[in-house]
């Protein structure tokens, strides 16, 4: 399979015309970088986990580690954030992205070297911008916090990911493109203009007054709807039919769905800056995009739930397809919940509250972070020809999160509403005369609740975390049984082995 | 922020994804990609994982066997 890069890029021209491969000779072939992407990104969660719960316990106990200057809250908070969503999401998003590519195209995977090297060089980007955060060189542009010499790295490394989905892509042997394809293929085209246009405007030549903002928003908005959610809806659009081993219920609705986003999602993150000093009309196209938004969402929730009807018993077995469906129906509430955020009248009692950060981990963890644990959960068993050791341990890391991320978007919706709300209204007296509305740390006392309770959710999640990691040190280092040949033989319940 | 920039690298980098995603659109209905869609669910399906198959029963194994005995 050993071939040169300039044959990769020019398949036509190429001698080796390889025949269709099968899926365990894939599954293989993608051993190494897909282990070392999926190894780095449990520990950049495990990291970025330690960060969240610093960062949570110093929002109702402000002195705790509040003399050590690199844990003070402005960068645990954003240490927190970078090594969740470059360091855990962006690792297991290449790692389920290229596993799916391969599988999707029908070829083994050519150049594992290109993407070792590329997953090398994306962490040690992420390492040095964590690095740079924690001694204070952040760049305070939310979502964009790495100092400036961390990012080249990143590029690099993306570049290399670009190059090798590309070939992938070209050399695949499939005559139909999944949709799983589509949306994968279009995440690895956006991320790159998104990054390197951010970049640009934002840290190597800003632009001045509002228009960062609005880059900044465009920027951070779109990394979650033109990166972590098509890559989130290429794994459901594989998984789920797969699991169930039934073809999803509605072809032509998930190919609706996928143009939809394409044109809408982009305009959409202006409703970060509702009622901001930005122009109004810009405002009202972000808010009309948002509930453009409907469209796509409805589109794949229905064509979920209607995938899922008759087959729900597979959600006690399966633990990709509990992680998966959990995921997908998140991402239909927190997508219908995001689109009226976008409101005016929303937007004025939950914006600038809590509400905002509980919308945030409810599509970043509830949708995505869950679909990727589903999506590792299927694919490593077939990447190391051996099946997870413990059970219980899966279940443990399934309640856990599950339970912990609810109860976490539940205090953090109620906490921004009861302060959005508080903030917004005035007291009426006796003789109709309008009072002031409660002062701002009266608001904030009232939250100390809530904030505990978020606490209490982050230590559960945490625990399942640890569960998760547990099992993933324990798949690697267990021996692989003996006279196991091919995945399909753990793959399926006794009963359900396909006999040949 | 130079603007040229705007101008000469930032706009037309949208326009070029804008233009790509037309031309992606144009290509796909090309070749007929948007044809007989519902048969292209089921391209995910082969003689290796079948249709009608389900994958990944992990948990309560012993269980799925009892039900299906019965």
């Amino acid at each position: 399979m050993a071939s040169s890069l300039t044959a990769s890029l020019s398949p036509s021209t190429s001698s080796d015309v390889a025949k269709r491969a099968e899926l365990s000779a894939i599954d293989a072939s993608t051993k190494v970088p897909t282990l070392f992407f999926l190894g780095s990104s449990v520990l950049w969660l495990l990291v970025g986990t330690l960060f969240a719960l610093i960062s949570s316990f110093k929002m109702h106990v402000p002195g705790f580690f509040g003399d050590i200057e690199w844990l003070t809250f402005g960068r645990a908070r954003s240490l927190h954030l970078n090594a969740v969503i470059y360091g855990w999401a962006v690792n297991a998003s290449f790692a389920v992205a290229f596993w799916l590519m391969a599988r999707l195209s029908r070829a083994e995977l050519r150049h594992a070297g290109l993407l070792l090297a590329a997953a090398i060089f994306w962490n040690i980007g992420v390492s040095i911008g964590m690095v740079g955060i924690a001694i204070g060189d952040s760049t305070s542009i939310e979502w964009l916090e790495f100092p400036v010499y961390a990012t080249p790295i990143l590029f690099v490394a993306y570049a290399l990911v670009g190059a090798w989905a590309v070939i992938t892509f070209r050399f695949g042997k499939a005559e139909h493109i999944y949709v799983s394809q589509w949306y994968l293929l279009a995440a690895l085209f956006w991320f790159p203009w998104l990054y390197s246009v951010a970049q640009i405007m934002l840290i190597f030549e800003p632009t001045r007054g509002t228009v960062q903002s609005l880059v900044n928003w465009w920027f951070a908005h779109n990394v979650l709807g033109l990166w972590f959610t098509p890559i989130g809806l290429a794994s459901i659009y594989y998984f789920l039919p797969k699991v169930l081993g039934k073809p999803i219920h509605s072809y032509y609705l998930s190919v609706l769905g996928f143009w939809s986003l394409a044109i809408f999602y982009n305009w959409a993150g202006v409703h970060h800056l509702i009622g901001g000093p930005v122009p109004v009309w810009v405002q009202t196209a972000g808010i009309a995009a948002s509930f453009m938004m409907v469209v796509p969402v409805i589109v794949t929730g229905l064509n979920q739930h209607l995938t899922l009807v008759g087959a729900s018993a597979a959600l006690k077995y399966s633990p990709t397809l509990r992680f998966i469906v959990f995921g997908g129906v998140n991402y239909t509430l927190t997508s219908l919940a995001g689109s009226l955020m976008s409101m005016r009248s929303w937007s004025e009692v939950t914006h600038f509250t809590h509400y905002t950060v509980g919308h945030a981990h409810h599509g970043m963890y509830a949708f995505f972070t869950m679909v990727m644990f589903g999506s590792i959960y299927y694919i490593l068993p077939r990447v190391l020809l051996k099946e997870w050791p413990s059970a219980k341990l899966i279940s443990l890391h399934f309640w856990a999160t599950a339970i912990g991320i609810l109860l976490y978007v539940g205090v953090m919706s109620v906490a921004g509403i009861q302060q959005g709300l508080n903030s917004n209204t005035l007291p009426l007296d006796a003789s109709g005369q309008y009072g002031s509305p409660m002062p701002f740390l009266e608001v904030m006392a009232m939250t100390i609740q809530w904030l505990e309770l978020r606490t209490i959710a982050g230590i559960i999640i945490a625990i399942g975390h640890v569960a998760f990691a547990i099992n993933f040190v324990w798949i690697l280092v267990k021996a692989r049984p003996a006279g196991v040949t091919e995945p399909t033989l753990f793959r399926n319940a006794p009963d359900l082995e396909v006999v040949r | 922020m130079p603007e040229w920039f705007l101008y000469f690298v930032a706009l037309p980098m949208a326009m070029l994804v804008v233009c790509s995603a037309v031309y992606g659109l144009y290509w796909a209905s090309k070749k007929g990609q948007l044809q007989e869609l519902e048969a292209g669910s089921k391209v995910i399906f082969d003689a290796e994982e079948p249709e009608g198959v389900p994958t990944d029963h992990v948990l309560n194994q012993p269980k799925v066997a009892t039900v299906k005995k019965a």
